[in-house]
């Protein structure tokens, strides 16, 4: 793109942005569909075609837009976003991303070393408030609860209800965890679930707990220390695997019975997990950008991601206005288990990754 | 034509002698090599360093060295070079045996060429595919584990194997160490001229006394660099052990990851201050072998 | 007489040779597990039906042939001329050569996007063909370490010197040496360094997923989410397609020129000729 349009289109956009900073309502879609299609390209990172089916709903994007979508490392972790972005600062090629998914406590970290832009969707309001920033930074885009994924091949007897029930001697090595709590986000929130499931109030006493009760686990010979992913569950290795309910029920379909899989939300500790978006302050494509925001958080994008299981956040919503479809619905864990769902705080999860963070090495003898 | 005995050795003509520029030119056939190392290795490297001496908001700081001394971190670096010095010890020495079974021990050339072209593959065979590959043989439900349960009566886990341990970890590291041993030893093995062997059995040696006397000696030098390689290669591995064990192995590529890709934990400049700390025990490393390698060398100059 | 059957040698190469099939067998053998209850290739079909297989891995194929003629051109030349004139810059030149060993590649990567990004003096990254390039130098420099090693074990078991100074002596120049006299020594050493820079470079994924290039490593994780068979199958055609790679490497390396691609069906006859 030449450098003069190239300013101009900087210039235009910088002028928009404040405008609906300050006036959240008055999006002007026209106007940002034919920017955002006169950039013509927009890069995302982390985004796997089986989580939350970012596949189809990229390709939904794709198609009711026509623009490009370059898509970098899907594999990345929240951090390894948050450097993607610090490292092409000053970079506008196509290894630059322009969104960013991450887990919740990188929104207020991102906003604090200035790498993202705030933007305010047209379907801002009805964003529950304890899952946005008030600026605008970062969002709420969906969320899901710790479940367990069960194979029957393996588990040929009663399959557990809850936590307490995977104490039981007949689940010897069958235990697992996503992989590492100092690393992945899904595995700090099982130990936190174990934690509640065990007595322990939130924040650093559900994490102390959880780390308890798999210590425990492990002494007792019923933890597998071996990361839980689809092929180890299928070969037999991790047969009760933790993690977030919208991947184990991808899982599920992906693996199509073989083996046969149940999936349970335990009973006795259930943890919601929230992931936020938020578009880079150095995006090379800020139109494009926000247009995808517009297109997640519009019905039909929200409804993309409740067909790969994510509970979309603005779910409550839709279901008052009755938008959702019934075959939808009932592909869905029953509704009665989610009612009971926490949504640790920002402090809380802090104050559990610090305890994880001290005490996992020494607790469960790493090294 | 005469030979006059008579001339002096003043008399004799002198090689020219180098002047000190023709000297210097001798550096510049290194340069491209320097410019390209500096350009897409070096460089790159040096953002590194510096970012170990910051803080998240960019200022100098020590924190980040200073954490290195803390005992989980020292535990981590301990853990890695046991498991390296292991693992490259293995490598070297089954390779080693394997490559001269291979090339000099009589056997078809095809062998030699299926082992190498193997070799080949299977010495950048790592990461998730090898672990589960290993899960999918020795682990609780693995092929052979199974195998020898229900043909031999043999309960491999209960006779205190474990493949989730440091030793099995080691096992699994042999799969890519060997071949790189065999694939770096092999053109050394090939100038092993076989006027030596000959020669010493005709003063009277018998086979050991030709290994001990002349061919390792010869070889040390290479084996010792081989060894030095191994160790780097083992130390710098991730995604294998992480593949392997979960959480419950931390060695030092480990805890970089979790330090720069954190979900959890995220102080990227701690991550690059214990990759400085790999540097530096590279550095360490490689000056040791330089001092074995130069007395090995000896009785070549 | 015939030779004596090398028993040892036989046991050890049977024993190298089980403990690397085994694991792969084991493998397979979960691959084929697919369809529940039979043994059958529908994961190898699933592979194969995903579009972008056979366009990553051409693309992962060139950038790695490229990365061996790359690799081979610095280091041989480089190598030489340290064992040859400056060996007192030897220790450097294999401390340099160990670096990527224990530089994480991802760090690696944001280097290059840093200093090569499209506001730097060299911008490659604004390029699709700067960015090939980049790939390229980057699957070079993870390759250091072997092809060095190798091709410095290579060279320390021929005279260079004795080699060099009949070169020389034949009038020679200094690059003429080189290409005519040292690579063609050293041939088996850069086959090695060549097999283990194909490897490395076809499978890779930091690089070329953090650069954004079409390789076979991003694919290969890709598909391998959240699946449980169709990665056990990837990872055995993966291993089959590396492996007939090298096997025509080795085709090509070893034949020496004028060598015939087959032996003669019929040996000639010795006549006599005089040279």
């Amino acid at each position: 793109m030449p450098q003069n349009a190239l300013k101009a289109l900087y210039l235009t956009t910088a002028v928009a942005v404040c405008a609906s900073a300050a006036h959240a309502q008055a999006v002007d879609m026209d106007a940002l569909v034919a920017a955002a299609k006169a950039e013509g390209t927009l890069t995302t990172i982390a985004l796997p075609h089986d989580w939350c089916n970012y596949g189809a709903v990229i390709e939904g994007f794709k198609a009711k837009y026509g623009i490009e979508v370059n898509e970098l490392n899907p594999n990345a972790g929240s951090g390894d976003e948050i450097e993607a972005i610090k490292a092409n600062k000053d970079n506008t090629g196509p290894q630059a991303p322009d969104v960013i998914d991450v887990g919740l406590s990188f929104g207020p970290a991102a906003k604090a070393e200035g790498l993202i832009q705030p933007y305010k969707v047209s379907t801002w309001d009805t964003i529950p408030d304890s899952a946005k920033d008030a600026e605008g930074y970062w969002y709420g885009d969906y969320y899901g609860v710790l479940a367990m994924a069960v194979n029957k091949d393996v588990v040929t007897d009663a399959t557990p209800t809850s936590f307490a029930d995977l104490k039981d001697p007949k689940y010897a090595s069958m235990v697992a965890i996503p992989g590492d709590p100092r690393t992945g986000n899904s595995s700090m929130m099982s130990v936190y679930a174990m934690g509640l499931a065990n007595g322990g109030k939130g924040g650093a006493e559900a994490a102390s707990a959880g780390i308890a009760f798999l210590k425990d686990m492990k002494a007792s010979g019923n933890f597998v220390d071996v990361g839980g992913s689809a092929q180890n569950f299928a070969q037999g290795t991790t047969p009760v695997m933790m993690d977030w309910d919208y991947n184990i029920l991808a899982m599920r379909d992906k693996l199509a019975g073989n083996p046969p899989m149940e999936v349970v939300i335990p009973s006795d500790g259930v943890i919601a997990g929230v992931y936020v978006q938020a578009i880079s302050a150095y995006a090379p494509h800020p139109n494009a950008a926000k247009l995808w925001m517009e297109y997640l958080y519009s019905d039909e994008g929200q409804l993309g991601w409740l067909s790969g299981y994510c509970h979309p956040i603005r779910f409550n919503d839709m279901v008052d206005r009755g938008v959702i479809p019934a075959d939808m619905m009932a592909k869905l864990p029953p509704a009665d288990s989610y009612a009971k769902a926490i949504f640790p705080t920002l402090e809380e999860q802090g104050a559990a990754k610090q305890v994880v963070a001290d005490t996992w090495a020494t607790e469960m003898g790493t090294n | 034509m005469t030979l006059d005995v008579s001339a002096k050795p003043a008399d004799l003509p002198l090689r020219p002698r180098r002047s000190p520029i023709a000297a210097g030119w001798t550096w510049l056939g290194v340069v491209p090599f320097l410019a390209f190392t500096f350009l897409f290795l070096i460089g790159p490297v040096l953002y590194l360093m510096v970012g170990a001496f910051q803080n998240a908001e960019g200022g100098f700081t020590l924190d980040n060295i200073i954490a290195l001394g803390s005992p989980d971190i020292v535990a981590s670096f301990s853990l890695s070079i046991r498991l390296s010095l292991v693992s490259a010890l293995m490598g070297t020495i089954a390779g080693l045996v394997l490559a001269h079974a291979v090339i000099l021990g009589g056997l078809s050339p095809w062998v030699r060429s299926a082992f190498a072209t193997f070799s080949g593959v299977a010495s950048n065979f790592a990461g998730v595919p090898l672990a589960f590959a290993f899960i999918a043989t020795l682990g609780r439900l693995g092929l052979v584990t199974v195998l020898l349960r229900d043909l031999f009566g043999i309960n491999l886990y209960s006779s205190g194997f474990n493949l989730f341990s440091f030793y099995g970890l080691s096992l699994v590291y042999l799969y890519f160490q060997l071949p790189l041993m065999f694939l770096i030893i092999a053109p050394a093995l090939d100038g092993l001229r076989k006027e030596w062997r000959e020669a010493a059995e005709s003063l009277g040696a018998s086979r050991r006394q030709y290994w001990q006397m002349v061919g390792l000696p010869v070889l040390s030098p290479t084996i010792l660099g081989c060894f030095l390689l191994l160790f780097a290669n083992a130390f710098g591995t991730l995604a294998t052990v992480y593949a392997l064990m979960g959480s419950g192995f931390d060695v030092v590529p480990v805890v970089l990851f979790q330090q720069i890709r954190g979900n959890v934990l995220y102080n990227p400049n701690l991550g690059y201050a214990l990759a400085l700390g790999m540097v530096v025990i590279m550095g360490v490393s490689n000056t040791l072998y330089l001092i074995l390698r130069n007395r090995a060398e000896r009785w070549q100059k | 007489m015939k030779k004596p059957v090398p028993y040892a040698a036989i046991a050890i190469a049977l024993i190298g040779a089980s403990y690397f099939v085994v694991p792969l067998l084991a493998t397979f053998y979960f691959s084929l597990k697919m369809t529940r209850g039979e043994l059958g290739f529908a994961a190898y079909a699933s592979v194969f039906r995903s579009a972008d297989f056979a366009a990553t891995i051409v693309y992962s194929t060139i950038a790695s042939l490229a990365a061996i003629a790359i690799g081979t051109l610095v280091i041989v030349p480089t190598a030489y001329w340290v064992r040859l004139k400056v060996p007192r810059l030897r220790p450097l030149m294999e401390f340099i050569s160990l670096l990527p060993l224990i530089v994480p590649p991802v760090v690696l990567v944001f280097g290059y996007i840093r200093m090569f990004g499209s506001s730097s003096v060299l911008p490659l990254t604004a390029s699709t063909f700067g960015t090939d390039i980049l790939l390229v130098l980057g699957y070079v420099v993870l390759s250091m370490p072997y092809m060095y090693r190798a091709i410095d074990n290579g060279l320390s078991v021929i005279d260079i010197a004795t080699l060099t100074e009949a070169a020389e002596s034949l009038g020679a120049s200094r690059f003429r040496t080189i290409v005519l006299v040292i690579f063609p020594n050293v041939r088996a050493a850069i086959i090695s360094g060549a097999f283990l820079t194909f490897s490395i470079s076809l499978g890779e994924f930091v690089l070329a997923s953090l650069l954004n290039r079409p390789a076979f490593g991003p694919y290969l994780v890709q598909l391998g989410q959240d699946r449980a068979y169709e990665p056990a199958a990837l990872a055995i055609m993966s291993f089959a397609f590396t492996w007939g790679c090298m096997a025509l490497m080795q085709l090509f390396a070893i034949r020496k020129p004028g060598q015939r691609w087959f032996s003669r069906s019929t040996p000639r006859t010795a006549t006599g000729s005089s040279a």
